[in-house]
């Protein structure tokens, strides 16, 4: 389990739709939006490279200090962002592949609007849990 | 070897082209020196690269030298070996001699000897001096060429040119050109070769102990060098690349310890463009090279041949790449670096980079590559940024950086520099040490606005107090832990000295009233943050060399003009490179440094920039924390529509982001702001924060023209309740667009509580259509604002949710145009004339409530409505129910009376109230109405059976139903009632007894639905009949009560006679006709038809009284003329012919002698005939002649047209001027011809 981490959703049309402080770190309240920030800017980056490669996972796109930038493009141009200090590489992967398919599931929902923010507590507890298996 | 570096940089120095060797053995080289040296440089060579691929080189520098030149004579042989890549790469030998016994005695042994090195790449020259006119001259001088060529040429190579003084050949130079080239290609190719092997031999003993990196780096830079020389750079580039890599490893190979450098004066500044600046042989160490400058050496050269290449983008991307790995080195030994001597080197390093390429970029790369390249050049600018805050902050300028996440991020996880120790306080510090203390205490933290409270973001690692202090090496244990529970209640390095001074107050007197305690204190006590800012200013100080940064870390103003630079720099150029978000996160960065400075308006601008991105992306967290910035920007500039906007879109950010507080005084600002006089006052956007949505369920019906109260959900995203002046919403008519919006407004002033409030609206009556919501409107004070936004729905279990996506969902449905309710006469059949009837009306409410409907009455003429009665109200369905009912005898009827229904109403004005109860349900009006008819009804003969006219009987009742919530829904109708006599009477003479009895029969129609029940009849008889045996009329009374049923007949016989006593008592009045009365009953239902008068009560005399007056008309007893019609001559008549139409007209006797009549001959005629039938050509009045004596007769005959077909009356000829009882007609009764339809036409088909 990594010491801090910051996952978001991000939407096609760059919309933030889900946000999760996972880590066993301590959550700050600046510290949140200071990975807001580094996860906002980092979108730049994504936007050039996320065109240059067929794979969806983009491993670490920008590291700011000690921490890491890694990012998964789904077919659908969403992206799931993961700020974090471990240097698990697969096993990020694996996380971002098993909120793929979570997050699919929401997008099957009927009522769930596309680029809509995801509310869905069960969605909130599963991905917490991936977090803790994977980072 | 290594000894010779200093050597080997003074060759490099002195030749920077490749040189030709020129052998003068004939004296030539004045002659030809001019014509050569035109030739330079040479303007295309094909030269092989080192992987022996052909090259073109253009514009190539050579120099020419002779041998005799002392650059070539004077050096040593091993010299030579080792800097073979400044050697001559070719040499032409000049010759020129025109005996061929001279050539073959002296010149060609000399030739000989000189070409005979192998190493050397040589050809010759035969310069021919003849003039070409000279003959013999000129024949001479080809001969020795021919015996050179001979001689020197190999079949491989030709090595013979010849250059004729006089009239030079083009091709020769192209000859000449070719040869030198051909020369230094191979002397490239075989030197690149020898270097290649060598400097192969030398990585052979990389790991053994003998290696010399010096020996290698001579070598291979060499190599490199010679490259460089033949404009091969990217060769050249190559062995650079693959000395550095070589030079890392053996740097990073453990176990000798190395000097690493960057202790000199000066060294503070990159040198990463200059390879001159430090002499190799001053950084040799040992076997090696220091490696802080000698990896400055190596980026240096690379650059300057990448920059020769035309790649600055290059250079950036390997400039960055190299700052960021030096600066890691850096750090590897900042312990052993003057202070902050990373920091410095890396502001350095990146300014020389951007200047150096931007000057050189010439912006017509690719786009993808401009790009990239303002993408290298906006972290560069970052990155020095990041650097140069880091050094402001150590020197105590960090209270004035906005804490704003770009800066908190950059600065908070960029660990402090750490040098072995921590610079101390310099002596006679203590005026800078109260300025800086001066400088911490004025500055006040600039506090956020709207009183939002936020914990300030960090800008440091950890406190710079406690790591400056822990640095140091004085520093007792004690000491640290104390202050380090001073940094757990403080909390951030600033604040933490605040409240550390007043404690130390006492000594901080003392430690300054003498120098000599100083020293000594400040050994024992930890610094104060601002004598650590003094230190570390200190230190840089001796640090920094470049005058710039020395100027811009000076003051305050000075740094914040550099700060401004570097930032918009680092914007700019993402702005350039397309990356938005880093450019405008720095933007806002520009923008609080304007906001500081007071330019407001730039503030403003830039704030928006941020603004707009944030919020187009949603990401409110980031958004919260800029947009208080430009709301405080706006309200200084007196912008008051952008503060509105702001404070509008400070509201509308999701609740988590402000305390309740702060909401409220957003609130509260835009109260103010509302209610205080603007000066433009402008709509303001509310959209995100109050929206609107219809109510869930379906939406509202109207019926065409009906107002009604629309119900709205507003949802309010203020904080506290709200109060509004005036609301309306537009409502836009989904079917058809041409109508534009209606709007509606709501009628009184509203609260809107926080969340959801449900407002009503009264809708005005709206075209037939379906409406979705437009556009909330609305005025808080003066202010007027709108939202466009359709609910996101507050609570989040709501279904409402979905209307956000789909707006168009209709809230209101005008239906179109339909009968909302139906009146009809509950009766279809006739009712009595002349007595007071029922007159049921249904009305019918169609899905639509009647209530407090009027119902106005209006009757036509001939009848009236009996106002004294009330009027009888009742259900409709329940009086068919109850017919039902009547039927099954065996079922018991309930008593379905509503105990509220009241049945009677009463007319007032002509107008009925409708009772509530009957506003949904089908209901029967019972009116009592009298129809009136003067006219006395008259029998008709059996022969021509007159019915009564239908028309005679109608009555008609104009109704006008005001209904709807306002009565605004008004139904018209006239509906037409029939009214009859109970009967009509048919008579005809059933027999003429021989006595003179005339039996006449009565028939007695029944006209009514109704069963009549005849009392008494009898006939009051005309004059000149009389009853038989002088009775009373009356038929016999046993027959009586009979019973007619509804559309039945029943015949009453009279016995009549002639009275011929009558006769004489002309001149006495008597009774034209006679009159049958008839006593009669009715019993029927008024839902039926006719139905006994209202008026009678039941069990009294229900006796009704009707007359009908009968024509008995005399026989003819006198006939003086009789009339004959003449039948036609054709037997069928056709509509159109013209026919003749004759009557016989005979004097049956002699016409007495009248005074009256003054034309005895002649008698008076019409011609009566219906017009529609008949079209009469003629005369149809006139007198025709006929004599009085007994037997004349005439002809009458009037031409007609029949109009119809069918069996139709033809004319009757009348005599008015006879008595009817005179006249004898044939035939005597009305009569009937037939007509045909025109023959068909078609003379308009034939052709003429």
């Amino acid at each position: 389990m990594a010491g801090t981490a910051c996952f978001i959703i991000v939407s096609k049309n760059d919309i933030p739709i889900y946000e999760a402080e996972v880590g066993s770190a301590a959550k700050k309240e600046e510290a949140s939006q200071q990975h807001q920030f580094i996860l906002h800017a980092a979108l730049d980056i994504v936007e050039d490279l996320a065109w240059t490669t067929n794979a969806m996972f983009l491993k670490a796109v920008d590291k700011f200090n000690d921490l890491s930038v890694s990012v998964y493009v789904t077919a659908g141009h969403t992206r799931f962002m993961l700020l974090h200090d471990s240097r698990n590489e697969d096993g990020i992967k694996s996380f971002f592949q098993e909120v793929q398919e979570l997050y699919i599931k929401i997008l099957l929902n009927p009522l769930y609007l596309p680029s809509a923010r995801i509310a869905s507590s069960h969605f909130d507890t599963k991905v917490r849990a991936l977090a803790r298996k994977y980072l | 070897m290594a000894n010779y570096l200093a050597q080997f940089q003074a060759i490099k120095n002195t030749s920077d082209r490749l040189v030709v060797a020129v052998e003068d053995v004939s004296d030539l080289w004045p002659s030809v020196k001019e014509g050569l040296e035109k030739r330079l440089p040479l303007k295309k060579a094909s030269l092989n690269n080192k992987t022996r691929n052909p090259v073109y080189v253009e514009n190539l520098q050579a120099e020419f030298i002779l041998t005799t030149d002392s650059r070539l004579r004077s050096r040593f042989p091993q010299e030579q070996y080792l800097f073979w890549f400044r050697e001559p790469y070719a040499t032409i030998v000049l010759v020129s001699c025109e005996d061929l016994d001279e050539f073959k005695t002296i010149l060609k042994p000399r030739l000989k000897l000189i070409v005979q090195n192998e190493e050397r790449e040589w050809f010759i020259v035969f310069v021919s001096k003849a003039h070409p006119n000279n003959d013999q001259a000129t024949k001479n001088a080809k001969k020795v060429y021919a015996r050179l060529e001979v001689d020197f040429n190999t079949r491989k190579r030709e090595r013979c040119c010849k250059l004729d003084l006089n009239g030079v050949d083009a091709s020769f130079w192209e000859d000449f050109d070719f040869k030198i080239v051909e020369s230094i290609r191979n002397t490239l190719d075989r030197r690149a070769q020898f270097y290649e092997e060598e400097i192969r031999k030398m990585s052979e003993q990389r790991l053994m102990p003998v290696w010399n990196f010096c020996n290698f780096f001579i070598l291979k830079e060499s190599l490199a060098f010679m490259f460089e020389m033949a404009h091969l750079h990217e060769d050249s580039l190559r062995e650079y690349d693959e000395l550095e890599l070589c030079y890392i490893e053996t740097v990073s190979t453990p176990g000798k310890q190395r000097d690493f450098g960057g202790l000199e004066h000066g060294d503070d500044q990159a040198a990463l463009l200059k390879p001159g600046f430090k002499p190799l042989s001053q950084i040799v160490q040992d076997d090696s090279f220091r490696e802080f400058e000698f990896r400055q050496y190596l980026f240096a050269r690379q650059v300057k041949l990448l920059f020769r290449l035309g790649r600055p983008l290059e250079v950036v991307m390997r400039g960055y790449s190299f700052i960021i790995s030096f600066s890691k080195t850096l750090a590897l030994h900042e312990n052993t670096l003057p202070f902050c001597l990373r920091e410095v080197w890396v502001i350095s390093a990146c300014l020389a980079i951007i200047s150096s390429t931007s000057s050189t970029y010439d912006g017509l790369a690719a786009p993808d590559n401009e790009k990239e390249f303002y993408r290298l050049h906006g972290d560069l600018y970052s990155l020095c940024r990041i650097k140069f805050m880091r050094l402001a902050y150590l020197i105590g300028y960090g209270v004035e950086i906005e804490k704003s996440p770009v800066n908190s991020a950059s600065l908070s996880m960029l660990p402090w520099p750490k040098p072995s120790i921590w610079p101390a306080v310099p002596e006679d510090a203590s005026a800078k040490v109260l300025a800086k203390e001066k400088l911490i205490l004025q500055a006040n933290p600039r506090m956020k606005h709207f009183n939002i409270q936020r914990k300030q973001l960090p800008l440091e690692p950890s406190s710079l107090l406690r790591e400056a202090n822990r640095r140091r090496a004085s520093l007792s244990v004690g000491n640290l832990s104390e202050l380090i529970d001073y940094r757990q209640i403080d909390g951030s390095g600033i604040d933490g000295h605040q409240k550390f001074s007043p404690s130390t107050t006492n000594s901080m007197s003392r430690t300054y009233s003498g120098p000599n305690l100083e020293s000594s204190l400040s050994l024992d006590r930890p610094m104060r943050i601002s004598e650590v800012h003094v230190a570390a200013e200190h230190a840089l100080e001796n640090t920094v060399t470049d005058p710039d940064l020395l100027k811009s870390l000076s003051s305050l103003e000075e740094f914040e003009q550099k700060y401004m630079e570097l930032t918009k720099g680092a914007a700019d150029n993402y702005h350039h490179s397309w990356w938005k978000r880093h450019g405008v996160a720095l933007d806002g960065e520009i923008a609080a440094l304007c906001f500081k400075h007071g330019n407001y308006d730039l503030a403003a601008k830039s704030y928006e920039k941020v603004c707009a991105l944030y919020a187009g992306e949603g990401w409110q967290d980031l958004l919260a924390e800029v947009l208080p910035n430009l709301a405080e920007c706006q309200k200084i500039l007196n912008d008051q529509a952008g503060y509105l906007s702001s404070c509008v879109r400070l509201l509308s950010l999701e609740d988590g982001l402000f305390l309740a507080k702060e909401r409220q005084a957003f609130q509260l600002e835009v109260v103010r702001l509302a209610h205080s006089e603007m000066k433009h006052p402008v709509p303001l956007d509310v959209s995100s924060l109050i929206t609107f949505s219809g109510n869930p369920g379906p939406p509202l019906q109207l019926c065409d023209g009906d107002p009604g109260t629309l119900p709205v959900t507003v949802w309010s995203g203020f904080p506290d309740d709200i109060t509004l002046e005036s609301l309306s919403l537009t409502l836009t008519n989904t079917l058809n667009t041409d109508e534009g919006v209606k709007t509606i407004k709501s009628s009184d002033a509203h609260i809107l509580k926080p969340g959801r409030n449900v407002i009503k609206l009264d809708v005005p009556p709206q075209k037939p259509g379906s409406y979705v919501l437009g556009v909330l409107t609305g005025q808080i004070g003066n202010l007027r604002f709108r939202s466009h936004n359709f609910s996101k729905g507050g609570p989040q279990d709501n279904d409402d949710f979905m209307s956000y996506e789909k707006p168009t969902r209709p809230v209101l449905k005008v239906l179109k145009p339909r009968t909302l309710v139906d009146i009809s006469a509950a009766v279809s059949s006739a009712l009595l004339m002349n007595e007071l009837q029922w007159l049921g009306l249904i009305v019918k409410p169609i899905d639509y409530s009647l209530k407090g409907s009027l119902l106005s009455i209006d009757t036509g003429p001939g009848l009236m409505i009996d106002e004294s009665h009330t009027i009888d109200i009742n259900e409709y369905a329940k009086t068919m129910e109850d017919k039902v009912h009547a039927h099954d005898s065996n079922t018991i009827t309930e008593n379905n009376t509503h105990p509220l229904e009241p049945k009677q109403l009463y007319i007032e004005n002509g107008k009925i109230a409708l009772p509530d109860w009957a506003s949904d349900t089908s209901t029967t009006l019972w009116f009592p109405v009298h129809a009136i008819d003067d006219r006395m009804a008259r029998a008709a003969s059996a022969d021509s059976p007159h019915r009564q006219n239908m028309v005679d009987g109608m009555r008609t009742i104009a109704l006008k139903l005001e209904f709807g919530a306002f009565r605004n829904q008004i139904f018209e109708r006239t509906i037409a009632v029939h009214f009859t006599d109970p009967f009509y009477v048919t008579t005809r003479v059933a027999n003429k007894c021989n006595d003179g009895t005339l039996l006449l029969q009565a028939t007695i129609h029944s006209q009514v639905k109704a069963t009549l029940c005849l009392y008494d009849a009898w006939l009051d008889l005309q004059a000149g009949f009389v009853h038989v045996r002088k009775e009373n009329g009356r038929p016999v009374s046993s027959f009586f009560p009979l019973v007619i049923s509804p559309s039945s007949t029943a015949g009453i016989l009279f016995s009549i006679c002639i009275d011929n006593m009558a006769i004489a008592d002309q001149n006495e009045v008597v009774q034209a006709e006679s009159i049958l009365n008839v006593m009669y009953g009715i019993s029927g239902d008024r839902s039926n038809g006719a139905h006994s008068p209202t008026s009678l009560k039941l069990g009294s005399s229900d006796k009704l009284f009707f007359k009908v007056a009968i024509a008995l008309q005399r026989p003819i007893l006198d006939p003086c003329i009789a009339v004959g019609f003449v039948p036609f001559s054709s037997n069928c008549l056709r509509v159109g012919q013209l026919i003749n139409m004759k009557w016989r007209v005979e004097r049956l006797k002699d016409l007495e002698a009248s005074p009256s009549s003054s034309c005895k001959d002649e008698v008076l005629y019409e011609v009566d005939a219906n017009p529609e039938i008949w079209m009469i050509a003629g005369r149809t009045m006139g007198h025709a002649l006929l004599s009085n004596a007994r037997g004349s007769r005439t002809e009458i005959t009037v031409t007609c047209m029949p109009l119809v077909s069918g069996h139709v009356r033809p004319p009757q000829l009348g005599l008015p001027a006879m008595d009817d009882a005179n006249i004898s007609c044939n035939p005597p009764g009305p009569h009937l011809v037939c007509v045909l339809p025109p023959t068909l036409s078609s003379s308009y088909c034939i052709p003429a």
